[in-house]
Order: C-alpha cells, then structure tokens, then sequence
C-alpha cells in the first residue's frame, strides 16, 4: 500500500479561497477537517495540510509535503529548489518598489545615497538593488509595509501590489516592478518522481479549471 | 557520531569488495584548481581565502576535481583503470543555505582511465548495490546525459540567456511554460514534439527510439544510444526495474560530459546522492585526455533517509566486554587495565575517584559491564560489581577473564 500524497495548501490569504475551489473543480474535495491543520480529500490518494502559503516552498522542498499551492514571489524569495509544475490563472500580483508620491525618486536610478527600504521580501529585495548597482539598507518587516513610509522607517518599499488601490491609498507611488506572480502548483523534486502517474492525473484536472476562477 | 560510523564503515567495506582504494587528499587546494568547470553554483559557494603569497586557496567544495588532481599529479605510472574511493568533508557556503550547515561528508568513488558502458554501469551499480547494503529500500535510480541535453540544446539556436531559461523551464517541468516558450522562440515542431516527448519518457530505450525517428542530431542519437547500452549493463546487476530516464538531469557541475545519475527513495524529499562521466576534467588538470566516472554519496542525506524509512540504526551491538576499573592505588588500576586490555576487553580507568555508589551509577549509564575495584594489595582478588544486577563478587583477574570468556562462547 502506497502512502497518501500530501497536498499543502494556503490557510489564509488571497491564495487560499481560489485553491480551496479548483481543488473542488477537481474532484480533489477537502472534507471536514479532522484537526485544525489537517484533512481528507474525496480523493483517497491525497491528503491536505493547511499552512501558511509563505511556508509551502519550505514544506515542498524537504519533502514534509510533496506537492502545494502558493505564489511565485514566495518560492523566489525562500529560494526554493522545488518543482513549479503549473502557473494558475489566479493570484495575479507584482512585486513592486513604492515610494511616497512626494519623494523625488522617479526611477531605480534617481536612489543615490543609501536609502532604507522595509520589506517582507528581503532576499528578493537585495538581489533586485544588488542587480541595479544601489546600495540600500533592508528592513525585514511583517506584514503592514505601508506604514513604514509614513511613519518615517524607510523611504521605499518593496512590497506585492495587485491593483495598486492599497500603495494609493498610503500616499505611495509604484517605480519598478521586480517580478510578476502568481499561484503555482509546486512540487517535491523526488515525490515527482515517487508519484508521477498520480501528479500528472492531478496537473491534468487542474489545468482545465484554472480560468473558471481568474 | 555511531550512526555515522555505521554509516562510514558499511560504505568503507562495499567500496573496498568492488576493488576501490581509498585516497585522502588536502582539504585546501588552489582556488584555480578547484573551479576548473566546477560551473558557477558550486564555484560561489566555496569558501576561499590567500596564501602567504597571495595566491588564492579554497576549501574544497566536494572531491571528484580533488582526486582528479591527485590522479593527475601523482599517479601517472599507476595502471589503468584506476579505482579509487573516499571518505571526506567537503565545505559550501551559500546564501540559500543560510539555514543549512557549511560542512557535509561525502563518501564516493572514481573509475579513472577508462570509457564505455561497462564503467558506467559499474560505478552505477556500486552506488545502488552500497546504499542498499546500509539498509536503504525502494532505491531509485534516474539517469540522465549531459552531452544529450547539450546537443538538444544546442540544436535549438537560442542565445546563452535563453539557453539558460530553456534548462530552467524543462527543470522545472512546467509543461505549459515550456510549451509557450518554445512557440515563441520558433522551435521547428519536430524539435518542440521531440523536447516534450524526451521530458515525459522514463524508460531509457524509449530515449533512443524517440530520437532515432528525427533525422539529424547524429551526436545525441549516439548519447540516447550509449544511454541504452547502460541499461543493457544495469540489468547485469539486475538493476532493470530500479533506473529511469530523466531528461532534465543534467548535473549542476559544468565537468559531465557524459551518463549522470541521482539516486532517492520514494519517503525522502532529497536525493542520496549522484555523479556521471566526466571525460574532460582530467585533460584540462594534466594535458592528457582520460576518461572517468564516479559518484559521491551525501553522508548526512543518507542518515536521514535511513531514519525516516524507520531504519534501526541504534549502536551496532559489539560483543565486547566494558568495565571501568577504580583503585586507590593508580598503579594498580593501569597495571590491571592493560592486563584487561590485552585479553581484548575494553576497559576505563576511573579518573574522577567517586564513592562507590557514584561508580556504580556512572558505569551502567556509560553502558559498562561491571565496575572492578583493584586493591592496593595485588595479593587480594578483584572486587566485581555486576552493573545490571547489583551483585558483587570476589575474583582474581584471571578467573575473572575466564568468566567473561566462558560467557561468550556460550
């Protein structure tokens, strides 16, 4: 008997209603949930785990799960050496440098002296400035990025942006954009191998259910 | 550090029944040596720092190029082919491995002076046969080409940028990515349907097959069809149910040219370890073209997927006898120690003169046998304190050996 797969998907956020339905699409049903991070599926193949979506590239890549949901920007920033087997139509968003609409900094090339630049996305962050020659101060902060304009912690942020509402909203203006994402389908790079018949059948069903939800 | 032994003595005796000898180089070479095609991941991640003269030094990164130098500096007038094995750290730094350690143990193998199927499916078949030999089931083994994947590269005329993203994309198995880039960079379709059709083949011979039906590529049809006549070898080692293809296993390390290889269980996410044919190497450190195989086996990698296949790695029961000997007199207790010892029983002398009760309590947690009080007096006998039982006795050093002996045999 061949052990289940685990499926790990994102327990809150933008990314976790989508998941949740194109599971359901796809015959892969998430039943009651047994414990708080725990479930069966309608299909006895698979089993879910709930986890922060930030977490999932961490899970995947040492095998605690062996395939899950979660956005691009999230495997590029924990540098993840896993699998990205399917680009979803959902969980559109840019990872974007802002900053307040009065600050002189028009483009990457107006940052002269060492600004701070506060972020959840620090990796990503110094890889973007490393790869424009400007020397910046990162600033790891949880969640709330806009604040640290307007409170005077940092002068630019790096920060994900759909559809810009929230940086206008704080006052702030988008000057470059260093990648754009979207929710990925991951995968354990040995468990593709363990399990490829059962991932495929899986990648096959969710293919045809990805724009019914964009 | 027992399970790790375990580990080092089991590997240390399959490598040494095939005929590999083992080889022990310098943890510090020069940088220039050590980077030669090491490509640039690997060559980032080593540690480097100047010699008193300013030339640069490194710590190695892993071995092959080590005992490739070795090979070529040293052993030219040794016959070929050369088996050789190792047992060594090696040092990585890197940022993504921020959470991870900077030293890592690799045993592995090098086949030197010789091309062809047989090598390969030699030093394949060590890699399957010695992790097996540790206890390790489901063992898979997924074989790829390095000089395949080149010649398919190269056929698609992309530039060096776009290279790069074409083997990130067949990497990453995105089909639809890949399917999309391909249309957009104008693949000739034949070209396209081969890439798709090689990234989803799993069976070596196929491999060929599929290639045989283009025309063109002549190089890499002879790659797919060596690929094959591996398989023909493995399934001498009755390997055949447990090797698959996989194109996109190419080795991070720029120095393959030919047949590369990893090795996983199903419950594990990493895999164990890996190697391929590197038939340049050795001509770019020494002038004279010859031809190897080898692989290297992570240590670490491999306690772990011993562990979660529930694999019982608890200290491997010796038969030997354990006693810890106190004495007043300390010339007494080495005197009695060495005449223990001798007779092949493994014996602690007490250093930190405790009661009685305190020895008693420390040699059964130590996992010793019984504790020996010497007296001052060699006239008087041995006191004997059964550490399991609790029992003492009175013997002389000799029945006392008799004793042990006795028990042994029964």
């Amino acid at each position: 008997m061949r052990r289940k797969i685990r499926i790990a998907v994102p327990s809150k956020g933008r990314l976790k209603q989508p998941t949740v339905d194109i599971l359901r699409r796809s015959r892969v049903e998430i039943l009651e949930r047994e414990r708080v991070y725990d479930s069966e599926t309608s299909d006895s193949r698979f089993r879910v785990s709930f986890m922060r979506a930030f977490d999932v590239p961490l899970y995947v890549q040492y095998g605690a799960a062996d395939v899950g949901f979660t956005g691009h920007d999230i495997v590029v920033e924990r540098d993840a050496d896993v699998l990205e087997l399917l680009d979803f139509g959902f969980g559109l968003c840019g990872l974007v440098v802002a900053v307040p609409k009065d600050s002189h900094i028009r483009t990457i090339e107006d940052i002269a002296d060492v600004p701070r630049v506060a972020t959840e996305y620090p990796n990503t962050s110094r890889r973007f400035f490393a790869s424009k020659g400007k020397q910046v101060e990162i600033l790891t902060v949880r969640g709330a990025t806009e604040l640290a304009p307007m409170l005077g912690l940092a002068e630019i942020i790096v920060d994900v942006s759909t559809t810009g509402e929230t940086l206008a909203k704080n006052n702030l203006r988008q000057v470059a954009v260093i990648l754009e994402s979207s929710c990925r389908f991951v995968c354990n790079k040995i468990a593709y191998r363990a399990f490829e018949r059962e991932i495929r059948e899986l990648i096959n069903k969710l293919k045809g259910r990805e724009r019914v939800s964009s | 550090m027992k399970c790790q032994r375990y580990i080092e003595e089991k590997l240390r005796e399959s490598f040494t029944l095939w005929g590999y000898e083992e080889v022990r180089s310098p943890t510090i070479e020069y940088l220039e040596t050590l980077s030669t095609d090491l490509g640039s991941e690997l060559a980032q991640s080593m540690f480097k720092f100047q010699d008193f003269d300013g030339r640069m030094l490194a710590l190695r990164p892993e071995m092959t190029t080590p005992v490739a130098r070795m090979v070529a500096t040293r052993m030219f007038s040794t016959p070929e082919p050369i088996r050789l094995f190792y047992i060594s750290n090696v040092f990585r730094y890197s940022r993504s491995y921020i959470e991870r350690g900077r030293e890592f143990w690799q045993a592995g193998v090098e086949l030197v002076g010789c091309g062809g199927d047989q090598a390969d499916g030699e030093v394949i078949s060590l890699l399957a046969s010695s992790l097996k030999e540790l206890g390790l089931s489901e063992l898979r083994l997924d074989l790829g080409h390095a000089g395949l994947f080149r010649e398919v590269q190269k056929s698609t005329h992309l530039d060096p940028e776009n290279s790069q993203i074409f083997r990130t994309l067949v990497g990453r198995r995105d089909q639809a990515k890949l399917e999309k880039f391909m249309s957009s960079n104008d693949f000739p379709s034949t070209l396209e349907k081969l890439i798709l059709e090689l990234s989803e083949i799993r069976n070596l011979e196929e491999a060929a097959s599929a290639l045989n039906r283009l025309s063109g590529l002549q190089k890499a049809k002879r790659f797919a069809k060596s690929l094959s006549s591996v398989a023909d070898v493995l399934s001498d080692y009755h390997l055949e149910g447990e090797v698959y293809f996989d194109f996109s296993l190419t080795g991070r390390i720029e120095y393959y040219t030919g047949v590369v290889f990893e090795a996983s269980v199903p419950g594990f996410g990493f895999s164990i370890g890996g190697g391929g044919r590197y038939d340049d190497l050795l001509l770019k450190l020494s002038g004279i073209r010859t031809p190897a195989v080898g692989f290297a086996i992570e240590m670490e990698k491999c306690l772990q997927a011993l562990q979660s296949q529930g694999s019982d790695l608890s200290p491997i029961p010796d038969d030997f006898v354990r006693v810890l000997v106190s004495s007043i007199s300390n010339e007494r207790a080495v005197e009695t120690a060495n005449l223990l010892r001798d007779s092949g029983v493994v014996v602690m002398v007490d250093v930190a003169y405790r009661t009685r009760k305190k020895l008693i309590e420390y040699a059964k947690l130590a996992g010793m046998n019984c504790l020996l009080i010497v007296e001052s007096s060699r006239k008087r006998p041995l006191t004997i304190y059964d550490v399991q039982s609790g029992t003492k006795k009175h013997l002389t050093v000799r029945s006392f050996l008799q004793e042990i002996f006795r028990g042994r045999t029964q």
